[in-house]
């Protein structure tokens, strides 16, 4: 029984030396430095003072430009801040709903073949999505109605919905958005979704847009990359950040298993997300971006076609997901926390990570390679609810607990795979929940095809008092729910 | 007070203490006086600091010979069509006889061969590789860049965005590195490639390190319209194959290199307007046919929207005197307004640019730019004739028309080029460039350039269309 305690204790003393190295240094230096001072007297320093400026004139400029040159440097090479000053999330209708009867019904009236519908259905019972996951309207209809026009309706209801919410949430004008960047992946119409929102709300004519299609699951946070770096290049600027995927235009009726899955595993979503450079924003934001970093596996083989869109034998187009996914999604996050780690992790963990990696290279190649402990580096994780596989393969190497993964587990649960906006609708689980504190770590992870692996960190900047709107008002309080392995339909 | 204590201490004479006095003004002063120089020159440094965007080079793609789409064989696909009633294909024969092209434009394959109706997802694949893979290969080569050093990728094509993006397709092909940048621009039209060029110039100023990027802007010209809608049938016509590829830098070192660099970029978008955003929009016709319907007040649309562009563009790119003469005519017209006369006098874009690339749009957008600003035959003639040889390649005709240039040594040190291209939105995106050496690759041109410019623009199946033009002829 003392062993753990003892234990416990010498990991809690590690840490907080380590971490707070040079607190603790500082905090030593100047002690001592005010003892030598106060010891001195106050008028021998003054005298001294004097006689430096008079008799060594050259030297006291010179400290005195030094320090004042690593100021300048300092704060002028420090990046623009970036604020999350809001976001909303698309509630889907009532009347959108697809349970798992309906879902199944309707995959039995469209699709003729016995072995598909049997698939589909396995892969819904181990889905880990609930009862009141919805599909756009089109999609309701049997055979779905996958016209341009559909599509684009779909694409004005969530989008548009979102956008209004953000609008009322933060007074946001239309004259004041200056940056747009839109992504969509499956959906691309021309003239594109940004100047579709442009013409929407009647944004100005020198408004910067970009319309990013393609990217995957993972493209939210490419978005929330490339306003990042427009914001550092336009001062006292807005941006609009639109996620969203398209569900109407993307249903496949063919028979191939490996493209039957996105059929079963995405449902509607769209996010708006308001993010600004402004300094007095940074009263109201809820959020500052702290990193973003992205890796790209495409270079592989494997990893590019593991979620690839292409053509079955009869000529019906979907995206086929292939086995190695789980694999393939471990080896992008390897590579992704190999950068982000040295950007967030505290000192005690790299100095334990830097260690075993010399050990190995050095004493003995059989050491074991640290993983470090990222539950250190953030209090909260939004992992894509990609499905419930990715989850738990990302629960297991990063040795996360059930209450860590909860928010990816209910989105899945209660949206489904809403593609790139899922992050958001975790974060927004979160923050309903009530357990979002001000100085919070937040940790977003998307994979997308390609293979990409996105993170982006954000740090906390308010407690966030759970509200009576959202996505989540009017259901939060039954969740968390237990998610069996299997439901049997 | 703390001048009172030092008096106290040390009992320094009054004399002494006004020396003192002043030498810690002089000191204070001194010190301000130097920060403030510092922090000037931080600014300007850091102003400065990898901010400019070079292009090293580019390449335009030249399809193979076997794509060809002479007008005798642009009516056969139009025949093909059975839905046509007779004034159908009278109006589409007439809109390629007009359309200005030659008989050595290129079209995709599969509308070539005949299968338009049922184009395949590994056929839009194969479009984007023969374009993309041939121009970044010549690209890399020309430039001596390898793909693993590229750090930012950009790819637009409007109406293609499979999943996975083509970004990740040429990552795959040219095994680029895992820290990559990229970014998959789509839907945005043909002016999309100056957003692209926008794009990079922001994540190079953004960034602040030195970087390489990689532009790749083409169109997918597979999607062919089957239906008996008119305004569709339109971009059926009009667009051709084409695309190329971009190198841009920050890198101040790699300036001896260079061919252009970016002096000014101004976008204006005019969505807000509803006769704008759906004068070119994609959508289904009466029969359920997906196409990309053209409206009447397309012209319009792109008047207003250049007109908005120039606005902001005109004090970036002319000088002071030229600016003040528009000043003039604008108080005058003002002034004029009650007796109702007009002032019609144009702007001399000339007096701020030396060459000018428009977008190939067609021979009434480029007719429209030279009647508006006074041009001289000599300068639309690049447009003309790259619509003359390759027809409206959409985003990237603008770089087909910098290459004639290049390719007849118009070019020369500190000669200064406006870009200007037109996209559904609708957009107008305008960019000015200075020519850092004197530029004299053939590039794209190289096979033909001596044969332009053309004089004799008649299409030479007007003798056997020319019916087409008379109203009162029918065929029985």
């Amino acid at each position: 029984m003392a062993v753990p305690v003892f234990q416990g204790a010498v990991k809690f003393a590690y840490r907080f030396l380590v971490n707070n190295l040079v607190t603790l240094f500082l905090a030593t230096a100047m002690t001592a430095i005010a003892w030598t001072l106060h010891r001195l007297g106050q008028d021998n320093i003054v005298d001294y003072s004097w006689w430096l400026l008079q008799q060594k004139p050259v030297e006291s400029l010179g400290v005195a430009f030094f320090v004042s040159l690593v100021a300048t440097v300092y704060f002028m090479s420090r990046p623009r801040p970036v604020y999350l000053v809001d976001y909303a999330c698309f509630k889907p209708p009532a009347t959108c709903r697809v349970p798992s009867a309906t879902f199944i019904e309707h995959t039995k009236l469209i699709n003729k073949d016995e072995k598909s519908v049997q698939f589909q259905t396995r892969i819904l019972e181990r889905s880990g999505l609930g009862e009141e996951t919805c599909l756009p309207p089109a999609n309701h209809f049997i055979p779905p109605n996958a016209t341009m026009e559909a599509s684009r309706a779909e694409a004005q209801l969530v989008i548009f919905s979102a956008i209004d919410d953000l609008m009322k949430k933060t007074g946001l004008k239309h004259k004041d958005i200056d940056i747009l960047v839109v992504n969509c992946s499956l959906f691309s119409p021309t003239p594109s979704l940004s100047a579709m929102i442009i013409n929407k709300y009647k944004l100005r004519s020198n408004i910067r847009s970009f319309n990013l299609s393609g990217m995957g699951c993972s493209a939210g946070l490419i978005s929330i990359d490339l306003a990042r770096d427009l914001l550092q290049v336009h001062p006292r600027a807005n941006a609009l950040v639109v996620s969203t995927e398209i569900i109407t235009p993307n249903f496949y009726n063919g028979n191939q298993r490996s493209m039957l899955l996105p059929n079963c595993l995405f449902r509607m979503g769209a996010a708006a997300i308001l993010l600004s450079n402004r300094r007095r924003e940074a009263r109201r934001a809820k959020y500052r971006l702290t990193h973003v970093v992205r890796t790209h596996k495409g270079a592989d083989d494997r990893a590019y076609r593991c979620v690839y869109e292409e053509e079955d034998g009869e000529g019906h187009s979907g995206i086929s997901l292939s086995k190695d996914l789980m694999t393939i999604a471990g080896e992008a996050l390897k590579s992704n926390i190999t950068t982000l780690g040295p950007l967030v992790l505290p000192m005690s963990e790299q100095l334990l990570f830097v260690l075993a990696l010399a050990g190995r290279k050095l004493v003995n190649p059989k050491w074991k390679s640290y993983l470090p402990d990222f539950k250190q580096a953030f209090e909260h994780f939004c992992i894509h609810a990609g499905g419930r596989a990715v989850i738990d393969e990302l629960q297991k190497n990063l040795s996360l607990t059930a209450e860590h993964v909860e928010a990816s587990r209910m989105t899945l649960h209660r949206f489904g795979n809403t593609s790139s906006s899922s992050l958001w609708y975790e974060l927004n689980y979160i923050e309903s929940k009530g357990r979002m504190r001000r100085g919070d770590r937040v940790w977003q992870i998307g994979f997308g095809s390609g293979f990409k692996c996105n993170s982006a960190v954000w740090k906390c900047l308010r407690t966030i008092k759970p509200t009576v709107d959202g996505p989540w008002a009017d259901c939060i309080d039954r969740y968390p729910v237990q998610i069996p392995e299997v439901v049997r339909l | 007070m703390l001048l009172h204590a030092c008096t106290q201490s040390y009992k320094v004479p009054d004399s002494h203490l006004r020396i003192m006095d002043q030498l810690c003004l002089a000191y204070s002063t001194i010190i301000l006086l130097l920060s403030s120089l510092l922090y000037i020159l931080w600014r300007a440094f850091d102003y400065q600091r990898n901010r400019n965007c070079y292009l090293l080079d580019y390449v335009c793609y030249k399809p193979s010979d076997d794509r060809k789409l002479p007008t005798d064989l642009c009516s056969e696909i139009i025949l093909r069509n059975k839905r046509l009633s007779l004034p159908d294909y009278k109006f589409l024969l007439k809109v390629a006889v007009n359309s200005g092209f030659s008989e050595e434009t290129y079209g995709p394959r599969p509308i070539l061969e005949g299968r338009e109706e049922c184009v395949t997802l590994a056929e839009c694949f194969e479009e984007f590789d023969d374009c993309t893979f041939a121009t970044l290969d010549e690209l890399f080569c020309r430039t001596g860049v390898s793909p693993a050093a590229v750090d930012l990728l950009i790819v637009n094509i409007s109406l293609f965005a499979p999943c996975p993006s083509l970004t990740s397709r040429i990552i795959h092909r040219y095994k680029m590195r895992e820290d990559i940048k990229t970014f998959n621009l789509s839907g945005m039209g043909c002016s999309a490639s100056l957003i692209a060029v926008d794009l990079v110039k922001n994540v190079f100023m953004s960034g602040k390190k030195r970087m390489l990027a990689v532009v790749v802007s083409s169109e997918s010209m597979v999607h062919w319209y089957s239906g008996t809608d008119r305004s569709m049938m339109l971009s059926n016509c009009l667009f051709r194959s084409g695309g190329c590829s971009l190198m841009l830098t920050n890198d101040p070192s790699l300036k001896h290199r260079a061919k252009m660099k970016l002096k000014c970029l101004v976008r204006v978008h005019t969505g807000a307007d509803d006769s704008a955003y759906s004068c070119a929009i994609q959508k289904e016709d009466d029969d359920g046919r997906l196409g990309v319907h053209l409206s009447k007040g397309l012209s319009k649309a792109a008047v207003r929207a250049f007109s908005a562009n120039l606005r902001i563009l005109a004090p970036k790119v002319l000088p002071l005197r030229e600016l003040a003469i528009c000043a003039f005519r604008e108080l005058r017209q003002w002034g004029s307004r009650s007796t109702g006369k007009k002032a019609n006098a144009p702007v001399n874009l000339k007096s701020g640019i030396e060459h000018l690339c428009l977008h190939t749009g067609g021979t009434a957008v480029i007719h429209a730019v030279e009647k508006s600003f006074g041009l001289s035959k000599y300068d639309v003639e690049p447009a003309k004739m790259t619509l003359r040889r390759w027809g409206n390649t959409s985003a990237s005709s603008v770089w087909y028309v910098l290459s004639y240039m290049e390719a007849k040594k118009r070019l020369k040190k500190k000669d200064r080029v406006l870009m200007i291209n037109f996209g559904t939105g609708f957009k107008c995106n305008s960019c000015l460039w200075e020519v850092l050496r004197d530029m004299k690759d053939g590039g794209a041109w190289e096979h033909c350039i001596d044969y332009y410019p053309q004089q004799n623009l008649v299409n030479p199946f007007m003798e056997k269309f020319g019916w087409i033009n008379d109203d009162n002829v029918t065929i029985p």
